[in-house]
């Protein structure tokens, strides 16, 4: 039995891939297994925790519930962008949540990361009621959510503060 | 040699703690904030295959035929495992009690839906889970035994063939004069309570990577092992294997909580490997099969439960009947959930004598485990709601009739009926705390004010005891043998004076390595950042049990203080060689070892240890080259349980005392957090932002058992209706109230450091809160709920029956 092939080019933390993938294949386990990509973790696979949460052209999507032909030449954005590989720097949402105890086991994390890195782009500033509606789709089973407000919050501080490239790339 | 362990910070050698009792960065938390943690799913290993699972749809069935054929000869499958391959490889695994217990997968019949049938694995999990669809299994139904009421009928059916009946274990513990107190009472209050099922749910479910070395007949498994040498010494249990062949590498895991499972999966990935001749087999659980029978379901209870009091509110006597709905058998030790409330079974109160009548009965449901507070929260609610009750009818204030019943300061330590030892506690000042950190008095008024306009306010003010660093004799009474959990650590200075720590646990949350590091940095007066801590795998860690029981914390603390003394002690004979004085003259004193009374005769730890590996010459004769210590910490002073169960178990008593504001809302039945506060006494707080976040994620677990978590089952066939993140309703961060803590310290005088057990104290108390403000809230109804959770749909249907009579 030979399953059909499907070709798919997406770019990746600004690294062109070009795969032949089982059509099947969510966006997921495409960026796990075949790029190797291991940042981006898997909670439920069916869309309620948050964890795979990654940015497709700039927003947050799930991306357990996309398959990775339908992110054919799109712009992807994994946690594995956020460290400044040239310097070592974490990026500011990530110190801050080391800084404020933002996570214990780490597993939902990047999915955290991912979301804040979507909502600061979006609004540099926000409440903490702002904050809990970017990231009711996330789900943690550790912290109790608190600490991760209080990182949300020195993240933005610190983002506004410095001029540190957001989600959309803009400064 | 004896090692007295210190018992508090200040008897380190420094001095002034530079990390100990500070909130320190973590040092897990680089790998995890970029993803470079090495989750088991992000490893893999040449040439592995994958697995995946049949399971059956039957809660109760027997096993007529399966055929394998279609799935054996798909392309890309490398093994296929059914029962038969169980029946000649694999034992039944053990219980306690024993005879409880199943093979990793079903041989002849099936007790629970989402039974292991048949495994495939293949080169990828889509293929393996292709194959499974060409599996044929036929069943033949037998009645199901959907709730204990089924399992103790006349005429019910046999979960297990092996067994009489379907009663795990059905004894009464009577502790103290229990009749005369309650024949001396000037009240017995008397209630039903029922506590629905909850669980774990980790973020991330089990996984596994096992590999059996065919040739010299051993395995390795690595995967996300919440106790490594527990599941080692399992595994060589069930598959027939000498405990020193079973390797377990533990890796970093996405939260465990106690229902992180393992042995099945371990088990049908291992024979896959077998089968396989030796190739390595990946199973990831995924979070349909964790839902459905994974380890995250415990606590299916129905309590009915007596409070004497007298005419002043005097709490006398405390009777708890439990019937627990284990599920299908004991493998998940979930019986031991209804074992741990004798570790603190009368709470903060002086109640002289008890009586706990436990019945443990088998269904047709998936078996329950592990979770964290493993027993005590539902405990908690049946005792915090009977002292309201009581309250209540005494026209007392819930504040009075809890300050009225303490333990006091002078009485530690303090034995309790059911025979546990509490070292200390200051519950009255925990009180005072919190009652003026939320403005009790206003918050009263506020409900006052409330309740004119129609609104449904109510305050729960709830107090507890956390059995913090769990001994196996506290399991005792369903049949746990033991007394003592060994703890070990090693501790080594290379030749440069770097200090690495080697253990048997890994990364799961609580924060740990960065205990010990903070620990060993200032026992030796070294940078945090040059302590490495490094994980060992079970065959040469030494002896280690990892988390659980709300013990690590403070047996880490014991091994690390144990494993640096010793050093200490060597590094004293070289120094009193070198300096020519007797070793009881040298001292360690922030990171040198000094001779006393001789001014700037003094070496730093890292030219101690460089002399003990580079220059033999300069030791004493026979001394062996060795700057470095292994120490395993058990707890002092444990004892074997008398014929009731009591024993000396749990070595501290935490303590904590929340406040809630809830407010119900009369037309949906949804009750809505206003205002959270905690003051909480864990003795010394050996890093207080872990603490705090160990309090605050166990107040979220506590807010989702009692007001959105349940494993639902079908009352008409027994069938799981929860399989989905959409039916099993973990709180959000909307959900979750932002709380406003405090805390005082009464150090534990026995443990190390004067620290005590910490992680489950808020989930003992949380759920117990919200149901003693929501009854608080509708009181004056005439209604109370005594049901866990409080679903809008539950507390809608109570507050109808009274819109209805009125």
């Amino acid at each position: 039995m030979t399953a059909p092939q499907q070709q798919v080019q997406v770019t990746v933390n600004s690294v062109s891939y070009e795969r032949v993938i089982d059509p099947r294949t969510t966006l997921v386990d495409f960026l796990r297994h075949e790029l190797g990509l291991t940042g981006t973790h898997v909670g439920c696979e069916h869309g309620v925790c948050g964890a795979c949460t990654i940015l497709k052209d700039g927003q947050a999507v799930r991306s357990c519930l996309m398959l990775a032909a339908q992110a054919d030449g799109a712009n992807l954005q994994t946690v594995e962008s956020l460290r400044n590989v040239e310097t070592g720097e974490l990026h500011p949402i990530q110190q801050a949540f080391i800084d404020e105890h933002g996570l214990q086991c780490g597993f939902c994390t990047p999915g955290f990361l991912m979301s804040t890195l979507d909502l600061l782009a979006e609004n540099p500033d926000p409440s903490d009621e702002q904050i809990k509606d970017a990231l009711d789709g996330n789900l943690c089973r550790c912290t109790g959510y608190q600490s991760i407000i209080r990182s949300v919050r020195l993240a933005a501080a610190r983002v506004r503060g410095g001029k540190v490239a957001g989600a959309h790339g803009s400064a | 040699m004896a090692i007295t362990i210190p018992g508090s910070p200040q008897d380190m050698p420094t001095t002034a703690p530079r990390y100990v009792g500070k909130e320190v960065k973590r040092i897990e938390d680089p790998a995890l904030v970029t993803g470079t943690a090495e989750f088991i799913d992000n490893f893999a290993l040449p040439g592995m295959a994958h697995a995946a699972i049949l399971r059956s749809p039957h809660p109760h069935a027997k096993i007529l035929r399966v055929d394998t054929s279609a799935a054996e000869q798909m392309p890309g499958v490398v093994a296929v495992l059914t029962g038969a391959d169980i029946k000649r490889w694999c034992n039944v695994g053990t219980t306690a009690p024993e005879g409880w217990g199943s093979t990793p997968m079903a041989v002849d019949k099936v007790r629970f839906v989402g039974e292991p049938v048949a495994a495939v694995a293949a080169t990828s999990r889509y293929v393996a889970e292709d194959a499974l669809e060409l599996i044929e299994v036929e069943y033949e139904s037998l009645p199901t035994v959907r709730n204990p009421q089924d399992a103790v009928a006349a005429d019910a059916p046999l979960i297990f063939d092996n067994q009489p009946s379907n009663v795990i274990q059905d004894r009464t513990y009577t502790w103290g004069e229990v009749d005369q107190v309650f024949d001396d009472a000037d009240h017995v209050y008397t209630e039903k309570f029922r506590w629905n099922r909850v669980g774990a749910n980790p973020m991330e479910t089990f996984g596994c990577i096992c590999h059996w070395d065919v040739v010299n007949n051993s395995l390795t498994c690595y995967g996300s092992y919440q106790t490594p040498s527990f599941i080692a010494l399992g595994r060589a249990a069930s598959l027939n294997l000498p405990s020193n062949r079973v390797r377990v590498v533990s890796h970093p895991h996405g939260g465990s909580f106690g229902g992180k499972g393992g042995p099945r999966g371990t088990d049908i990935a291992a024979l896959l490997s077998r089968k396989a001749n030796g190739k390595p087999v990946k199973y990831i659980e995924d979070r349909v099969e964790y839902l459905l029978a994974g380890a995250g379901q415990s606590w299916d209870r129905y309590y009915q439960a007596s409070l004497a009091v007298t005419a002043d509110g005097k709490l006398t006597g405390f009777k708890v009947d439990l019937v627990d709905d284990q599920g299908a058998g004991a493998e998940g030790y979930g019986t031991i959930s209804a074992a741990k409330p004798l570790a603190a079974f009368t709470g903060c109160y002086t109640i002289e004598a008890a009586q706990y009548h436990m019945k443990l009965v088998a269904t047709n449901r998936a078996p329950t485990y592990a979770y964290r507070g493993y027993g005590p929260p539902p405990h908690n609610v049946v005792l915090e709601s009977m002292v309201d009750i009581a309250a209540r009818d005494l026209g007392m204030d819930p504040v009075d009739i809890r300050r009225r019943n303490y333990i006091q300061p002078d009485q530690f330590p303090y034995t309790i009926p059911s025979g546990n030892e509490y070292d200390s506690g200051s519950y009255a000042a925990v009180l005072d705390k919190v009652i003026n950190m939320s403005e009790y008095q206003a918050m009263r008024q506020q409900q006052r004010e409330a309740r004119e306009q129609g609104r449904l306010l109510g305050i729960g003010v709830v107090n507890t005891v956390e059995p913090g660093v769990f001994d196996w004799n506290a399991y005792s009474t369903v049949g746990v043998p033991g007394v003592g959990v060994p703890e070990g650590v090693k501790v080594a200075i290379d030749i440069l004076g770097h200090i690495t720590v080697t253990l048997g646990f890994t990364l799961e949350g609580q924060g740990q390595y960065t205990l010990a590091a903070q620990l060993v940095a200032d026992y030796f007066g070294v940078e945090m950042d040059s302590v490495r801590v490094t994980y060992a795998s079970t065959d040469v860690a030494p002896p280690h049990f990892g988390h659980g029981g709300s013990r690590l914390g403070v047996a880490l603390s014991g091994a690390i203080m144990g494993a640096c003394k010793k050093i200490e002690e060597k590094f004293r004979l070289v120094v009193a060689g070198l300096m020519q004085c007797e070793p009881d003259h040298v001292e360690l004193m922030d990171g040198h070892m000094r001779v006393q009374g001789m001014p700037g005769a003094e070496m730093p730890v890292a030219q101690v240890a460089g002399t003990m590996l580079g220059r033999s010459d300069l030791l004493p004769p026979g001394m062996e080259p060795s700057p470095e210590a292994t120490y395993v910490w058990t707890a002092d002073d444990r004892n074997e349980p008398d014929d009731q169960g009591r024993c000396k178990s749990y070595l501290t008593a935490a303590n904590a005392c929340h406040i809630a504001l809830v407010e119900v809302d009369r037309d949906t039945g949804i009750t809505q957090i206003l205002k959270y506060f905690i003051v909480d006494d864990c003795g010394t707080r050996l890093n207080p932002a872990n603490v705090e976040g160990q309090i605050q994620g166990s107040v979220a677990q506590g807010v989702g058992a009692v007001l959105y978590e349940e494993y639902v089952y079908s009352e008409a066939d027994g069938q799981p209706l929860v399989s989905l993140f959409s039916d099993y309703l973990l709180p959000g961060i909307h959900e979750v109230p932002m709380t406003e803590k405090a805390f005082i310290e009464t150090p534990s005088p026995v443990a190390p450091l004067g620290a005590k057990g910490c992680g489950e104290g808020a989930i003992h108390t949380t759920p117990a809160t919200i149901v003693c403000a929501v009854n608080d809230a509708i009181a004056h109804l005439g209604v109370q709920t005594r049901e866990t959770p409080i679903s809008p749909n539950r507390l809608w249907k109570l507050l109808q029956d009274v819109v209805e009579e009125n």
